[in-house]
């Protein structure tokens, strides 16, 4: 019993620590910059005050930056769920020539940074002229190694002789695509999805390098944007800060159960 | 199976985007490192292995391969030995609900946008408002620390706002490594009176061997690629001093601001090269060839 309550006591302390940035966050974005200047120590509000949440909605589109990072967010994840599960099918389920090396230079690019392939990555969405538009975080994302990889391994565990049996009763690879593979990839795609949903919704590189245009920045490069322009503004920036990282928040809290489950499967294979 | 017309309508278009944006971009960043490469210039000339020469002249070079080297491996030790303390405390935990909720919790910076919760930890640091200097000053009566504006002390920041952001994966994978091991072994270890500590050396620990394995390795990949909160919190200039400046951050400055595509390029092999290294000499020293 002891032992029970000093690991308690301990985690609580670190989950004090944990948190203590959102509390602080959320406490300083209702007050106004001047009183957080004016008593710097205190750490509650004086004159609780939407003002910075505010200053947020009405000086910057913060509105078109949300719809934006969901265009974004919604169609890559619903594209990648769609090309990893049929392209890790084919990959799991059909024989062809060149199979191996296919799969082999696909891990092989998951081991390339970023920073590589950023810049050719960059001049190539110039030249199909859709620099600074979504199209340029959003094509470049349709097919992905992990995703197909993933997949592949999830499908290896479907029996062949599943495949077969719906072959002899006549269904095509489309068929069984949809009716025999699709419903035992679920836990799978569940995973997939969260991972890639929240990848994209917080990905600040590619935006920063792929768009320009204010209106069109999606929410983590509108963030750094924001507080760039009101740098004098505390109170704002943590309301725009907060107004970003309550959606993945509250996201986790609903869906606990398939997030921790999501990262054991997906860091486990 | 076979169906020949149904593996080309799949595979045509995914491999033809995957070699646009993925096979054709690496292989065209290894050439345009060998090229003096300015987008805006029409002309630019092949100047062989010049751009990784200059990579030993560069004092910036050598300074954020230097803060990037620190950065990986102090905050990657303290992140494992810290996720292990962490995840053997929760397992211990005899009521499965606290157990679920200190992970969620653990892991809810993790769901955040770096930049959001790197700007959160600028405010943090303010030397006039932030809560660290209010805390040091009010119950510690330590003096207010410009943490951002020192160059001895940006890049501890950083790396404790990292440990902060990124802890809460390696637990949960800490936790379901640790839930795959035996209860005989440690039922064994109880009967002949070993105690908690012994038993995470002793049992734990070896038994975590390939988890361990995996988790320090795509810990060490990912944190070489971090990029966001050097931006945030080192500001645009690298820090004082360049004290924050590191390879991913030079790599974009270069590129998108001086413009020198091609050395870009070639900082970002030399980067390539360093995860390399690094990842195979770990994965050499935690081989595992045994399992239960």
């Amino acid at each position: 019993m002891g032992k029970q309550i000093a690991a308690l006591t301990i985690l609580i302390a670190v989950s004090v620590f944990v948190v203590m940035p959102y509390v602080w966050m959320l406490l300083t974005s209702f007050r106004t910059t001047r009183e957080i200047m004016q008593s710097p120590g205190r750490m509650f509000p004086i004159d609780w005050t939407w003002s910075g949440y505010v200053t947020v909605i009405t000086k910057s589109p913060f509105f078109s930056w949300f719809v934006n990072s969901m265009i974004v967010s919604i169609s890559v994840t619903a594209a990648v769920l769609f090309t990893s599960t049929l392209v890790g099918y084919v990959f799991s389920k059909f024989k062809f020539r060149g199979k191996t090396a296919l799969f082999w230079l696909l891990l092989a690019t998951m081991m390339v940074p970023y920073q590589i392939m950023m810049i050719p990555q960059f001049l190539i969405i110039n030249e199909i002229h859709i620099y600074d538009t979504l199209l340029a975080l959003i094509v470049p994302e349709l097919v992905t190694a992990f995703g197909i990889y993933l997949c592949r391994q999830f499908c290896d565990e479907i029996p062949d002789s599943l495949c077969e049996a719906a072959v002899i009763d006549g269904a095509g690879p489309f068929k069984i695509y949809g009716m025999v593979i699709l419903p035992l990839l679920r836990p799978c795609m569940g995973a997939l999805a969260i991972f890639t949903f929240l990848e994209v919704w917080n990905e600040y590189l590619k935006p920063l390098i792929m768009l320009n245009e204010v209106k069109r920045m999606t929410l983590p490069l509108a963030l750094a944007f924001f507080s760039d322009a009101h740098s004098r503004d505390i109170g704002a920036i943590m309301s725009a800060s907060a107004m970003i990282m309550l959606p993945a928040t509250v996201l986790l809290l609903v869906l606990q159960k398939q997030f921790i489950r999501g990262i054991a499967i997906t860091g486990m294979k | 199976m076979k169906s020949k017309w149904f593996v080309r309508a799949v595979l045509l278009p995914a491999v033809i985007l995957f070699a646009t944006f993925m096979v054709f971009p690496i292989v065209s960043g290894l050439v345009i490192a060998m090229f003096d490469y300015n987008p805006l210039r029409s002309e630019n000339s092949f100047i062989g292995l010049s751009n990784f020469i200059k990579l030993f002249h560069d004092a910036t070079f050598i300074k954020s391969l230097k803060n990037t080297l620190t950065f990986v491996f102090v905050t990657v030790a303290l992140n494992i030995t810290v996720c292990l303390f962490l995840s053997t405390l929760i397992s211990s935990l005899r009521w499965g609900r606290l157990r679920s909720l200190f992970r969620v919790l653990f892991f809810m910076p993790c769901v955040a946008p770096l930049v959001a919760s790197s700007t959160v930890w600028r405010g943090l640091y303010s030397p006039k408002y932030g809560l660290i200097n209010n805390f040091m000053e009010s119950v510690l009566h330590i003096p207010a620390i410009n943490w951002l504006g020192t160059p001895a002390f940006v890049m501890p920041a950083i790396i404790l706002f990292t440990l902060w952001a990124d802890m809460g994966y390696n637990i949960i994978l800490f936790s379901a490594g640790m839930d795959g091991i035996p209860s005989d072994f440690y039922e064994a270890a109880e009967m002949d009176g070993t105690n908690a500590i012994k038993k995470f050396f002793f049992i734990t620990l070896p038994l975590l061997g390939r988890t361990m394995s995996f988790v320090v390795a795509m810990t060490l990949i990912s944190h070489f690629q971090m990029f966001a909160q050097f931006q945030v919190l080192a500001g645009r200039t690298g820090g004082p001093n360049q004290a924050g400046n590191v390879l991913t951050y030079y790599i974009y400055k270069t590129a998108f601001q001086a413009k020198d595509m091609g050395y870009a390029s070639a900082i970002a092999i030399a980067l390539f090269v360093i995860i390399m290294i690094v990842t195979l000499i770990q994965q050499r020293a935690s081989r595992v060839d045994w399992g239960y």
